[in-house]
This record gives C-alpha cells, sequence and structure tokens, in this order.
C-alpha cells in the first residue's frame, strides 16, 4: 500500500512541477511573433514601413526641395480593441525625421514649450540667453490617419476550434493647410486569420 | 494481485476519503464568496474604502472567483471616482471573460461529481455585458473617447450574441450610440439609435438624436418620420452634460432545489423577481433633460439566466446521473452502509451556483441635458418612489464650450 501511495504522490509532485517551469526568450524586434489574430507589435512595423515609403516617394513630398514642415496629429482608433496608435504616429515622425526630407511640429510639446517661454521672460532668465518670440515655424501639411478594423467569426457548429478573421486597415491622409485639399492618402492592410481551441484542460 | 496503480486507486476511492475529500472541497470552495459578500455589505451600507479594502486584502481569491473579484473591484473603484483604477480591474474582467470562454475538462469533470461551485465563474451575458457598459463611462468621464468607442464595439458584439436576454438594456444601447456619435461615427451612432427607436415603445428618448444624425447624412424621410416624435417642449443647448445616474441594487442569486427520494437533488439559481423603479431627474437651475433612456437592471439579469436555463439543467441531468452512479457503486463494492454515506454528502455537496457581481445598482438611467456654452454650476435633484427624501448633489463647476459634452457619474 505505502508502494502506491508513494507512486501516486510521485506522479502528482511530476505534474505540478510540469505545470510550474517558466521559460523566457529573447525576441528580435524584426521577428514575426503571432499568437492570435490580434493586432501586434510587428503588424506596426510592417504598417509604419509601408506608409512612410508611400508618403515620402509620392506627390507632394517626393519633388518637395525645401523640407516642407509637418505636423503629425494622432491617428484614430476606430477598431475594435485597444491599440495605443500613438505608437504608430510616434515610428512615423522617426522615419519622416530620419529620411532627412521634412521637418515635423512638436506638437506633443506645445504646452511645454509656452510654459518654458514664460519661464524664460519671468525675469529669472538672463535676456540675451532668452530665445525669441513669434519664431516658430507653422506647418504647411497635417497627417491624420485612422485605423479600422472587421472581426469575422467562423458560424457556430459543432467543432472543436472557433476560427476568426481579422482585417486590420490604416488610411493616412496629408492635408495642405492653407488650401484645405488632400495631397496624398494612402492606406494599408494586415488580414489574419487564427484558430482557438473550445476546449482545454 | 493488485498492481500498485489499482491499489492506488482503491485507497483514493475508498468511501471515508472520499466524503473527507467532497467535504473539503465544500469548505474550500464557499470560502472566497464570504469575503465577496462582506464587501458587498460594506458597500451598500455607505463604506466603500472599506468594501475595497476587504477586497484587497492580499489573500489569494482563486482562480474560480476571479472574475467576480476584478468586477466588483471595478465597480467600487467607479463609485470612489477612480476611474482609471476601475478601468485597470474591469479590462482584466473582460480578460478572464475570453478565457473561459474555453471549456476546461477538468473543471466539467470536477463540476459534474461536485457543484458549479468547481467552476471558474464565467458571468451571466448581462454581467459581461455591464462590465463594457462600466468601462465605456469610465472612458468617456477619463476624455478617452476612442477607448470608449472600443467599448462600445465590443459590447455591439456581446448584444449580437444575446439580443434577446440583453435587448432590455436600454441605458447600454443608448450609451454604445453615445460612444459612437461622441467621435463623429454618424452611420454607427444612426444604426444604434435606429434600432433603439424601434425598440422602445415610444421612440422620443431617440428622436432629437436620429433627426440630427439623419439631417447630417442626407437622410430627410427619416428627418421627417423623427420630427413628430420630438419632445415638447425640445430642450436646446450648445454643448450638453451627460448623467450615468445608478440607483437601487440588483436582486442577489437564490439557491432553489428539488429534491426527489431516494437521494436525488437537483438545484439552480434563479433571481428573486424585484424592480427597481424609474427614477425623475430634475437640473438646478432649470434646464430641461432629453428624455432619459433607462435599464432595470434586474429584469435583464432574470432574462439572461432564462438565455441559460437549458445549458443548466442539461448539466444538472448529467451530475444527477453521475452523482447516483458513484453512489450505487460504492453501495456495490462497500455495502449499503457506505451508500448511504456516500449519497448523503453527494446530497449536502450539490449546492446551486449563487455567485454574481453584488455592487451593481438595480437601474442605470442616461440623462443627457443640453446646456448653453458657459460657466456652469449645476444642482441634480432626483425623484422617485424611494427616492423622496434623497439630498440635491452639487456638480463641480464646470466650463462647457459649444459642442462640447461633459460627463459625470452619480449613485443613489
Amino acid at each position: 500500500m505505502k508502494k502506491a501511495l508513494f507512486l501516486w504522490g510521485g506522479i502528482l509532485l511530476l505534474v505540478f512541477l510540469a505545470g510550474c517551469s517558466v521559460t523566457t526568450r529573447e525576441v528580435a524586434s524584426d521577428e514575426k511573433v503571432i499568437y492570435d489574430e490580434g493586432y501586434h507589435f510587428s503588424d506596426k512595423k510592417a504598417i509604419v514601413a509601408d506608409m512612410s515609403e508611400s508618403l515620402l516617394t509620392k506627390h507632394p513630398l517626393v519633388r518637395s526641395t525645401q523640407r516642407p514642415v509637418l505636423i503629425v496629429y494622432g491617428i484614430a482608433n476606430r477598431t475594435s480593441e485597444h491599440i495605443s496608435t500613438s505608437a504608430i504616429t510616434d515610428d512615423i515622425r522617426q522615419t519622416l525625421l530620419e529620411s532627412g526630407r521634412v521637418r515635423l511640429i512638436n506638437e506633443t510639446q506645445r504646452k511645454n514649450i509656452a510654459a518654458e517661454t514664460s519661464y524664460q521672460y519671468g525675469g529669472s532668465v538672463a535676456a540675451e540667453t532668452r530665445i525669441l518670440k513669434a519664431r516658430q515655424v507653422g506647418a504647411r501639411y497635417m497627417l491624420t490617419g485612422t485605423l479600422r478594423s472587421i472581426k469575422k467569426d467562423q458560424p457556430r457548429q459543432f467543432r472543436l476550434t472557433k476560427k476568426t478573421l481579422m482585417y486590420y486597415s490604416l488610411n493616412l491622409e496629408l492635408t495642405d493647410i492653407q488650401t484645405g485639399l488632400i495631397e496624398w492618402a494612402d492606406s494599408t492592410e494586415v488580414i489574419r486569420e487564427a484558430s482557438k481551441p473550445f476546449i482545454g484542460w | 494481485m493488485f498492481t500498485p496503480f489499482q491499489a492506488g486507486l482503491t485507497y483514493l476511492c475508498r468511501p471515508g476519503l472520499l466524503i473527507f475529500i467532497l467535504l473539503f472541497m465544500l469548505v474550500g470552495l464557499t470560502g472566497c464568496a464570504g469575503r465577496l459578500n462582506q464587501a458587498s455589505a460594506l458597500f451598500y451600507s455607505d463604506q466603500p474604502e472599506s468594501s475595497l479594502a476587504e477586497l484587497e486584502k492580499g489573500d489569494w481569491f482563486g482562480k474560480r472567483n476571479q472574475l467576480l473579484f476584478f468586477m466588483e473591484r471595478g465597480l467600487v473603484l467607479h463609485q470612489l471616482g477612480r476611474f482609471q483604477e476601475s478601468v485597470d480591474s474591469l479590462l482584466q474582467a473582460a480578460e478572464v471573460i475570453d478565457e473561459v470562454e474555453l471549456l476546461s475538462v477538468s473543471e466539467q469533470v470536477g463540476s459534474l461529481v461536485t457543484n458549479e461551485w468547481m467552476m471558474r465563474y464565467k458571468g451571466e451575458y448581462s454581467e459581461r455585458l455591464w462590465v463594457h457598459s462600466y468601462l465605456m463611462m469610465n472612458f468617456l468621464l477619463l476624455g478617452e473617447y476612442d477607448s470608449a468607442l472600443v467599448e462600445a464595439k465590443q459590447s455591439l458584439e456581446l448584444l449580437g450574441r444575446y439580443p434577446e436576454a440583453l435587448g432590455g438594456d436600454y441605458f447600454t444601447r443608448g450609451l454604445i450610440a453615445l460612444c459612437f456619435a461622441n467621435v463623429a461615427e454618424d452611420n454607427d451612432a444612426y444604426l444604434v439609435y435606429r434600432r433603439l427607436a424601434e425598440d422602445l415603445p415610444d421612440p422620443t428618448p431617440v428622436a432629437a438624436d436620429l433627426v440630427a444624425i439623419s439631417s447630417r447624412l442626407g437622410q430627410l424621410d427619416e428627418v421627417k418620420r423623427f420630427k413628430r416624435h420630438l419632445p415638447k417642449p425640445f430642450p436646446r443647448g450648445d454643448g450638453e452634460l451627460v448623467l450615468f445616474v445608478a440607483n437601487g441594487k440588483i436582486p442577489r442569486k437564490r439557491p432553489g432545489n428539488v429534491v426527489l427520494p431516494p437521494s436525488i437533488r437537483f438545484s439552480f439559481p434563479y433571481y428573486e423577481s424585484t424592480r427597481t423603479p424609474a427614477i425623475g431627474v430634475s437640473i438646478l437651475p432649470l434646464h430641461l433633460p432629453l428624455p432619459a433612456l433607462s435599464s432595470d437592471l434586474a429584469a435583464v439579469v432574470v432574462r439572461s439566466l432564462e438565455e441559460r436555463k437549458a445549458s443548466i439543467i442539461t448539466k444538472e441531468t448529467a451530475r444527477v446521473a453521475a452523482k447516483e452512479a458513484i453512489s450505487q457503486s460504492v453501495g456495490n463494492d462497500h455495502g449499503k452502509t457506505a451508500e448511504a454515506v456516500v449519497r448523503l454528502s453527494l446530497f449536502l455537496l450539490e449546492e446551486p451556483d449563487t455567485r454574481s457581481w453584488q455592487t451593481l445598482p438595480g437601474r442605470l438611467t442616461l440623462v443627457r441635458v443640453p446646456l448653453p456654452a458657459g460657466t456652469h454650476t449645476i444642482r441634480v435633484r432626483v425623484s422617485g418612489l424611494e427616492l423622496f427624501d434623497m439630498p440635491e448633489i452639487t456638480l463641480p463647476e464646470f466650463q462647457l464650450r459649444p459642442g462640447q459634452r461633459i460627463f459625470h457619474s452619480l449613485r443613489y
């Protein structure tokens, strides 16, 4: 009887130990790691690369010689997931800056710039080192966009897995602030199917 | 000659040990529910801080009640005005709801010989919807309108899946439309309002929105159709004050039992039929609100449980059959006395799952008050059958710009 109990105890212990083991591994930034049909970091990389290339190689930026000034506004999230679209705009901003073809307004720091300017004119800063007021550059173009998604679940029927089809599209527009005309627009898509089991241990 | 495996199995299946294991499980399974009940009692005795402390005592709540913990915590934090923390807790609740969609074999087998308390709490369909409702409210209160829209879309998906059970939640449906309208998604807002107009006994509460949106979309026949239903007098303003008004208390789930000889016990949860009366909201200084959209949460949760009735009966029947088979098998192997003891313990172990989200209100009302642009100090007075002595609430002073919406959440 004791032998049997030891055997059962040993089996139980092995099961618990197997369940508790933790593994980690480094993931390269260009490696595609996809767990489900949802939005992943590798999607952001692909989207940003596509859109930045299109923006820089098409009218009006491709022909401009004077490094036009752009302001990048947020991308509206119209998907059914909590996706940080500011991560997309941050990366687009960085890619555009690295290209050296445009100049960008730091819209997110406007309040801080105003506060710092007020401080410099508050009496504590030497007059010759103060920045000059009314010297900020106005933007010529405004970059805006919308991220949308459509989710389609496989119809209900007797099966052991559930398939989901996910479609994401990012539309970007470049608007000439002076004329109000859309000077450039493009979109990129990610379509993914995933299947999830209905039954687990 | 027994092999060690058979010997172990025989040892584990001894009636005395089996009874001990089963009774131990019964005590363990219902343990966490006590703390949730205590937190709910503190919440309803106007001690939300103590309620939160009870929930966050640091003890391990266990996976089975994890969803309840996140939902209760999210609502208490909402009540305390800690909207971002409430969002975090309710998003975790939404994650758990996704996880429990996976049918767990071990839980199912375990619950077949014990009771439903063995299972991870999945939430009634209505409770799952209200996770999104409170997330929508939180995001609107935080000014995160894109995130509110995400929750609106997830709510719509759930409403589409269980239209019969959830269709009567006019508050959430109105909130969904508001989330769309708030980010100028006119087409989607129109679709939600249009369906509401069809389902409401009278389309007046949504007529103003349908007229405005249809007019922008160029649907002149719709404008003409819903103009007839505009409230008279029609309140106008440059912007809007939006109030989420909660009152009353959602009914508790109760245990129901049907006993058949010799020891068969069918157990099932049910909701007491209670009704939280509709309330009237007046704004001082006097500003007329638009007709309110209101949901009696008790009615919705009762319909949700009804929707699950077939699956509850199927599972209960399977459990009764499994327990009868175990009792008979013990009787054959160990005699009548052992069988009687096992029957008694399995009978006692049969407990209906009465877990529920207890801090929910009995009624949610969406009140929209058009106001002129400028600075406002608004007092809110609520009238209703049981609320005649409710004090006025003075909202913090706010500045309203044309086209802007200001959100506030109140609970009576």
